[in-house]
């Protein structure tokens, strides 16, 4: 035995060199047999860990380019869809106004809004059209819901509405049913109400009030407001009335100016 | 078993040269021969034996994804590494030129066998193009290894730099 370990000793390098060979020759010798196995041990132990490092990379950096896609696609239809719904409700404003007809002996004027100016709410507004489309002071502007207000000042391609919310603007109207009138104003403080009407007269909550025509401006019929509060305080000689504008005067578009045959 | 630890991280290294440093370090498709680096590396600095079984198993490892041509790889690099410890007893392992010279021969040799085991066409247009811009390219990250080794480089010197 002690001689067997000598001899080793001694050839210690040949012994090294005659096992590399033979694996050499193994590996050289079974490509189909040993290799796929020792393939198999050396990618499982020295390649595995990275490879998945660098799929985890890979997939992270597809990942990322396809959600910067995504969010620009994204914004892309975002955009669009705006537009959509954008046209969509212009479609049904437009739909609306299709079968708007004017008062008897006017025309219509179509207009849009450029401007709106006013503290809390729209008092008046700045329109695109102008003395060049035939705009006058003091013509009536409606819209599919009702009386909006009139012209107060026109230049050539622009002209400013005085709105209904203005308190310096008042319209001469009537109840539709009892055909009593009184005077639409507005203030402030309490919102639309209708001034000058007798105590004793014919008006319940929903009753609807429409222009009279009297005062020049404004023709008779265009609608004006609901009664919305009946007051009937005791001692004086007018009731308190609130009214409901017809108009809402926060989503003024689309605006029509009545000009009247002849003018 | 503790004197094993640096070869199999050594090991490791050729597994993430294979698996994405090459692609990563290439440059126009020329690319470092980690594999025939570091077993010359080995076989210069360490035992003989150490060289053999280290080329045997880099051999092994580098070429895992060619199972019918991996014995033949594993036979060039156990060779070279056998060559490499011969020449290193008869030449002045001193001088960093030499140890450069004998890289880059090794090198040299490896990426030709690789080439002929590989058995595609135009030879050399791709010795030309691939096999010997990856000699210089090995050789120059060989460089910066002694340079290092020897402490002609150190961080300090490279921070002073800056």
């Amino acid at each position: 035995m002690n001689w067997f370990t000598n001899l080793f000793a001694r050839h210690w390098r040949n012994v090294h060199l005659t096992v590399i060979s033979l694996l050499t020759i193994i590996l050289i010798v079974g490509q189909s047999t040993v290799n796929p196995f020792l393939r198999q041990i050396t990618v499982g132990t020295f390649y595995a860990p990275f490879a998945t490092v660098k799929n985890a990379f890979l997939e992270y950096r597809s990942v990322a380019a396809e959600n910067r896609n995504l969010r620009e696609k994204l914004v892309e239809t975002s955009t669009t869809l705006a537009m959509y719904e954008e046209a969509a409700r212009e479609n049904v404003r437009l739909r609306s106004v299709l079968g708007f007809e004017p008062p008897a002996g006017y025309s219509l004027i179509p207009a849009e809004i450029v401007s709106v100016s006013g503290e809390y709410i729209p008092m008046s507004a700045v329109i695109n059209k102008g003395s060049s489309d035939s705009l006058r002071v003091d013509q009536p502007v409606i819209n599919q819901q009702g009386l909006i207000g009139r012209i107060s000042s026109v230049s050539a391609n622009n002209a400013v509405v005085q709105l209904l919310t203005d308190p310096s603007n008042r319209v001469a109207a009537r109840i539709a049913e009892s055909r009593e009138m009184g005077i639409i104003k507005y203030s402030a403080g309490s919102g639309m109400m209708l001034d000058n009407f007798p105590i004793g007269g014919d008006i319940k909550v929903g009753d609807l009030l429409l222009s009279s025509g009297l005062g020049g401006v404004y023709p008779s019929g265009l609608k004006v407001g609901t009664v919305e509060e009946v007051e009937l305080p005791e001692h004086e000689v007018f009731a308190k009335i609130m009214v409901t504008p017809a108009v809402n005067f926060y989503s003024i578009d689309e605006l029509f100016i009545l000009k009247e045959a002849g003018q | 078993m503790i004197r094993l630890i640096p070869y199999l991280l050594y090991l490791w290294i050729v597994g993430m040269h294979q698996v994405f440093l090459s692609d990563v370090t290439s440059i126009y498709g020329v690319s470092i021969n980690l594999p025939a680096l570091m077993v010359l590396l080995v076989a210069i600095y360490k035992s003989e034996i150490t060289a053999l079984w280290f080329a045997f198993v880099v051999g092994a490892v580098a070429y895992a994804g060619l199972p019918q041509v991996m014995g033949w790889h594993v036979l060039i690099l156990v060779v070279l590494a056998m060559a490499v410890f011969h020449f290193r007893e008869r030449i002045n392992m001193e001088s960093l030129k030499a140890k450069l010279l004998l890289v880059a021969g090794g090198i040299v040799l490896d990426n030709i066998a690789v080439l002929v085991l590989s058995r595609s066409d135009g030879f050399l247009m791709l010795l030309l193009t691939k096999g010997l811009p990856g000699v210089v390219y090995t050789a120059l990250i060989a460089w910066l290894f002694f340079l290092f080794k020897e402490g002609r480089i150190t961080l300090s010197k490279i921070k002073a730099i800056f």
